[in-house]
């Protein structure tokens, strides 16, 4: 049994790599508070294991010392879920874009819910699909042009956190990059939280969102009044919430239920990574064929 | 004694039932036995034909002409009477209106069964039972035994069942030319497909991690797998779909398990993407392929050996892969074990390719012989001992570098989809790219060759030898054995490991043979293709078979003896 140091962020910074996103993207603020989330529960880093997707976002990996895996694109919550049920003493944060998650992963997304896998999901979520150069995502707002979609798009954006409250996420929360408090609150007490969490985060991309839109977050994510860091266990009420027109930017915990983890059968066993598999006896199977 | 029998009727009226109860009757005598299934894509209705073969020798496929015919329906008497031999026997029920001179009519008074229509498989199995053997005992045993999972109530009006068709069968004289006899009395063999001989050798492998979506003819890798879960401490899990079941798997093995999925070809094209990442990041998984007749949905449960190319090219890029293809049960388990240590050695993605035939037919086999299975995780680390900064992809002469799992001490790393430097990180620079290509590719040269080099069944010197892969090896094997008796000198080259391929020595094995002729079951002849590929060698004689139906010894010998004579002119 080592001596128990005290985790600092010094033990999470990956020293010698240039952090390759823009002056002023949102990314910055989000590592950030992941890496102070991780400060604040004391977790050892060896622990943490952070799945990303592909995109601007997913280049988190490179920038915290913590085991990662840098998946395919829109695929990373299935590939988290099965590292959770390899080894539940792990602490899976995984991190992706709107692009990403919500695009191509939309159905991972909605099926991951369901199972309620005690992993933390954060979107970085800034409306648009940058490191392909600007084309159109689904929470883009309808009419907005981009690259991809010069006459305005057409579709209606999705609304994200409706959609994991009515599929069994059990943690649901605005955030927003620029406020390190309140995230690094946020995401801490998502880890904490036993089950699937969901962590949209509200940030800037300076190099392809127009200056308007910048304008709009930054004067208007304000925190939920009366709610700021408490939460809705009626399912009703937080949907009423998040499907409000008036306040999308409001950040916060809008949905934490405690529900039973039925997804791991074995939870209460040592994870499986500990299991002896020489001599595996097979006579109990082949009975099946006598 | 070789005789084979064919039930066949419309999905629903236990035509599989009762040729397995058939099966299992004559292995407890101790025969051996082939169950072949073929049923079109529905639940009822239709047309399901089920083929028992039975020996006193060691046999390998069914047979194309069979001695007994038992018909549900009149559209089953109509389409497979045809099948039975001249002075063959036919059973149906009699108020269908059928005759023929060529055969043996016995007719089935289902009367007694209207009310019970359940227990029609245990009255005809009384009827077929007596007809064939003349022991009653081993035929209630048999029937008490398939049913031993049941309520005791429902085992008893089974055999009542079961002892009216033994009467109805005497009183009737319905006798076979000659009955049964045994060569042993309750022996003790094996009774399954090619998927749970698969499954078994997973399992023996330490399996840990299963996720799958349902696709004939890979359901039942699922299926078995969730029954077993329990016994085994093994997460099985059925997914949203292909994409997330591989994905999974590679989450699964990144975290230190050994994982694996199964599907077919339309289930496969799902998981291209991720074949190309678990050879980049390095991470070890094993995929059960069960390749069915297409292209596209094709012929579900149908067979064809289609897939190769396809597998053998399944990525973006170039990147090791190893592709194994059992040819028959005792392949299938040995080398679903051996998949998972050489995808742990190789540290690449492993397939196992299949077929519908091979997945889906039944087999008895003696136990299997699990003394030298040993498990080998390659250069799994239990722990990392030095402080310095861990090389997740370090350049070693093999090629293979140390592994960590998340949870241990000082491997911190990031497993990468992006092409990166030793540590894991991604990188473009020209010279690590080459040398990380390089690094990867070499690890196949890790699997011994002569582990992997095809083997030759039959005499050593002859007049030709047949190449074949994975499970046209039953019915070519079968068809040298007759072709052998009859004088003709035929031996045959049988091809498990498909890549990599030990190219040289491959060369001079197919450079000392008289004469080639390549079986397999597909229109282009892939195999061909990849044996001039790696070989140069070029094999024009072929018989290539891609009507959604395996091989027939008796249609191979037939081939043989036309090539022979042509030679001869």
């Amino acid at each position: 049994m080592e001596d128990k140091e005290k985790i600092s962020i010094v033990d999470l910074n990956q020293a010698q790599n240039l952090i390759q996103w823009c002056p002023g993207c949102g990314d910055f603020g989000i590592l950030a508070a992941i890496k102070k989330a991780i400060v604040i529960l004391q977790i050892d880093p060896k622990d943490v294991v952070i799945v990303s997707g592909i995109g601007c976002s997913s280049k988190l990996p490179h920038y915290i010392k913590t085991y990662s895996i840098e998946t395919l694109h829109g695929r990373t919550l299935p590939v988290a879920t099965a590292i959770k049920l390899a080894n539940k003493n792990l602490h899976v944060i995984v991190v992706g874009g709107d692009g990403d998650g919500y695009g191509i992963g939309m159905g991972h997304f909605i099926h991951a819910m369901r199972r309620n896998v005690n992993i933390t999901y954060i979107v970085l979520n800034n409306g648009v699909y940058a490191l392909t150069k600007g084309q159109a995502s689904p929470t883009t707002k309808k009419g907005e042009k981009t690259s991809s979609t010069p006459n305005g798009t057409v579709e209606e954006p999705i609304n994200p956190l409706a959609l994991s409250i009515l599929n069994g996420a059990t943690f649901v929360a605005r955030g927003y990059s620029g406020d390190l408090i309140s995230l690094s609150d946020i995401i801490s007490k998502a880890i904490v939280h036993e089950g699937f969490s969901h962590i949209d985060v509200l940030q800037l991309c300076p190099s392809y969102q127009s200056k308007k839109i910048m304008e709009n977050i930054t004067s208007s994510t304000e925190k939920m009044p009366n709610l700021a860091f408490e939460y809705i266990e009626n399912k009703n009420l937080a949907l009423a919430k998040v499907l409000d027109e008036n306040k999308k930017m409001e950040i916060g915990i809008f949905y934490k239920v405690k529900k039973e983890n039925l997804y791991d059968p074995f939870l209460n066993l040592n994870p499986r990574i500990f299991d002896n598999i020489e001599h595996i006896d097979l006579s109990k199977v082949k009975k099946y064929f006598k | 004694m070789d005789i084979s029998i064919k039930l066949s009727g419309p999905a629903g009226s236990g035509v599989f039932t009762l040729g397995a109860l058939v099966s299992k009757l004559f292995i407890k005598v101790g025969y051996n036995t082939v169950c072949t299934f073929d049923y079109p894509s529905l639940i009822k209705g239709g047309h399901n034909v089920c083929c028992v073969r039975i020996s006193s020798e060691t046999i390998n496929s069914e047979k194309k002409e069979h001695d007994i015919l038992i018909a549900f329906d009149k559209l089953a008497l109509t389409q497979d009477y045809s099948s039975v031999k001249p002075f063959g026997h036919l059973f149906f029920d009699k108020n269908i209106d059928f005759s023929n001179d060529k055969h043996k009519i016995n007719k089935i008074d289902f009367t007694q069964i209207k009310e019970n229509p359940r227990m029609t498989n245990s009255f005809v199995f009384g009827i077929i039972g007596n007809f064939l053997i003349t022991d009653n005992i081993i035929l209630e045993n048999t029937l008490l035994n398939y049913f031993k999972s049941k309520d005791k109530k429902i085992q008893e009006e089974n055999i009542i069942f079961l002892r009216k068709g033994l009467e109805f069968s005497r009183s009737n004289n319905f006798n076979y030319n000659e009955k049964i006899k045994y060569i042993s009395k309750n022996k003790d063999k094996l009774f399954m497909t090619g998927n749970d001989a698969c499954c078994l050798g997973a399992i023996k492998a330490g399996v840990k991690f299963v996720a799958g979506y349902p696709m004939t003819p890979a359901s039942t890798f699922l299926t078995f797998m969730a029954e077993v879960s329990n016994e085994y401490n093994i997460v099985v899990k059925q997914t949203e779909d292909e994409i997330a079941a591989i994905n999974m798997v590679i989450g699964a093995s990144f975290a230190g398990l050994r994982s694996m999925t199964a599907t077919s070809g339309g289930g496969f094209a799902l998981m291209t993407e991720a074949m190309g990442f678990a050879a980049m990041s390095e991470n070890p998984i094993v995929v059960f392929e069960s390749q069915r007749s297409g292209p596209s949905t094709g012929l579900p449960t149908y067979t064809e050996q289609g897939d190769l190319n396809f597998v053998l090219n399944c990525s973006q890029g170039d990147f090791p892969l190893v592709v194994i293809s059992p040819g028959d049960l005792n392949e299938c388990f040995y080398e679903s074990f051996n998949a998972f240590n050489i995808a742990d050695l190789v540290q690449t993605p492993v397939i196992v390719l299949l077929d519908k035939h091979i997945s889906g037919s039944y087999f008895s086999i003696d136990d299997f012989d699990e003394k030298n299975l040993n498990i080998d995780r390659g250069k799994l680390l239990k722990e990392v001992l030095n402080y310095k900064e861990f090389k997740r992809y370090e350049f070693t002469t093999d090629g293979a570098s140390n592994r960590t799992i998340p949870g241990m001490k000082n491997g911190i790393y990031i497993s990468s989809s992006y092409e990166h430097d030793e540590t894991g990180f991604t990188t473009e620079d020209p010279i690590v790219h080459k040398k990380m290509m390089d690094k990867r590719f070499s690890k196949l040269s890790l699997i011994d060759e002569n582990r992997i080099l095809p083997k030759i069944y039959g005499p050593k010197d002859s007049k030709l030898t047949l190449v074949g892969w994975g499970s046209s090896k039953g019915a070519i094997i079968d068809a040298i054995n007759e072709l052998n008796k009859n004088g003709f000198n035929v031996n045959y080259m049988h091809f498990v490991y498909l890549n990599p391929m030990p190219k040289e020595k491959i060369k001079k094995m197919l450079d000392s043979c008289s004469d080639l002729m390549i079986i397999e079951g597909n229109m282009s002849g892939q195999f061909r293709d990849l044996l001039h590929k790696n070989t140069k060698v070029w094999i024009e004689n072929s018989y290539f078979r891609y009507d959604g139906r395996p091989f027939f010894y008796e249609d191979i010998v037939q081939k043989v003896k036309e090539h022979l004579q042509r030679n001869k002119n």
